[in-house]
């Protein structure tokens, strides 16, 4: 979103868009229907960052009351192999089995 | 998601560097094991039998306080869901430990407990977010956002029926090791040194 300057003077605003790869440069006018066009862009980006910050923490969040529980988990997986293992088994393809010796 | 500082107590529920340390070890000393390195075998048992009852110990604790804050979380400020949350992870650690468990079966009871809170609460907001999406316009999640918490369910999901699964087999193997080379700590199996 952007406003131009013309070499003769005056500005007109314009938007670009993604659209299969490429960037498309649209013109959308000048004067006052340009302006109110600009405002609502600007209104509509702001929403979008606001959106995505309160998204960004809420996954943080998320992660963050996860944390503890995957971290316990691992610790958890961890000792019941080093017991297997203590006891004499071996994890083959997944499947523990004892051995001998 | 109620308003818990989630960050701030989850700075609390953590291992300690030091049972870190002892993991590490732990899982070290295995994969050698494992290897076939006769010596380390020794070095596990005595391992396993000198630090793992302390650090079982504190990862249950810390699994133990990890469900209590989900409950809290999942229960959004309402003291009787919140109440009914504990008495449901409370019947659900005596049913699935049942009667005298070792201490490692603790610990995976408490895991399996914890991460069904885990994936509850998930569950719980995810249908929240879905309803909130079919509504207001400004209200949408974008789909990344929606991708990504699909993903942390998913990952609890699998560790959920993981825990399970190592339970059962931990207590399959416990039952099929002799009394005289179990390493599991049942009351009146002891390891040789």
């Amino acid at each position: 979103m952007a406003w131009e300057e013309r070499e003769r003077g005056g500005r007109y605003y314009t938007r670009s868009r993604r659209r299969g790869g490429r960037v498309l440069r649209e013109y959308v006018g000048t004067g006052p229907l340009a302006e109110l066009a600009a405002e609502a862009d600007r209104e509509r980006r702001e929403l979008e960052e606001a959106r995505r910050d309160r998204e960004g923490e809420e996954l943080e969040r998320l992660e963050a009351l996860a944390a503890p529980v995957l971290e316990v988990s691992e610790a958890a997986e961890i000792l019941a192999h080093a017991h297997l293992v203590a006891a004499g088994y071996r994890r083959r393809k997944g499947e523990y089995r004892r051995v001998r010796g | 998601m109620s308003g818990v500082n989630a960050k701030a107590k989850s700075g609390v529920l953590e291992l300690s560097e030091e049972t870190r340390d002892r993991l590490a070890e732990l899982r070290a000393l295995s994969k050698k094991t494992e290897a076939g390195d006769k010596g380390a075998r020794g070095e596990l048992r005595r391992l396993v039998r000198a630090s793992s009852p302390e650090v079982i110990g504190r990862a249950s604790d810390v699994a133990r306080r990890a469900g209590q804050t989900l409950a809290h979380t999942a229960a959004g400020g309402d003291l009787l869901t919140e109440e009914a949350l504990h008495a449901k992870l409370d019947y659900m650690r005596a049913e699935i430990a049942g009667e005298d468990p070792t201490p490692l079966e603790v610990l995976l009871t408490e895991r399996v407990v914890s991460l069904w809170m885990l994936v509850t609460l998930l569950e719980a907001l995810v249908a929240t977010q879905y309803r909130r999406n079919v509504g207001d316009a400004s209200e949408r999640l974008s789909p990344s956002y929606v991708l990504q918490q699909s993903r942390i369910l998913e990952s609890a999901t699998r560790r959920y029926l993981a825990a399970i699964r190592e339970l059962a087999r931990v207590r399959k193997l416990e039952a099929a090791v002799p009394a005289a080379t179990g390493s599991f700590g049942r009351r009146g199996r002891v390891s040789p040194g």
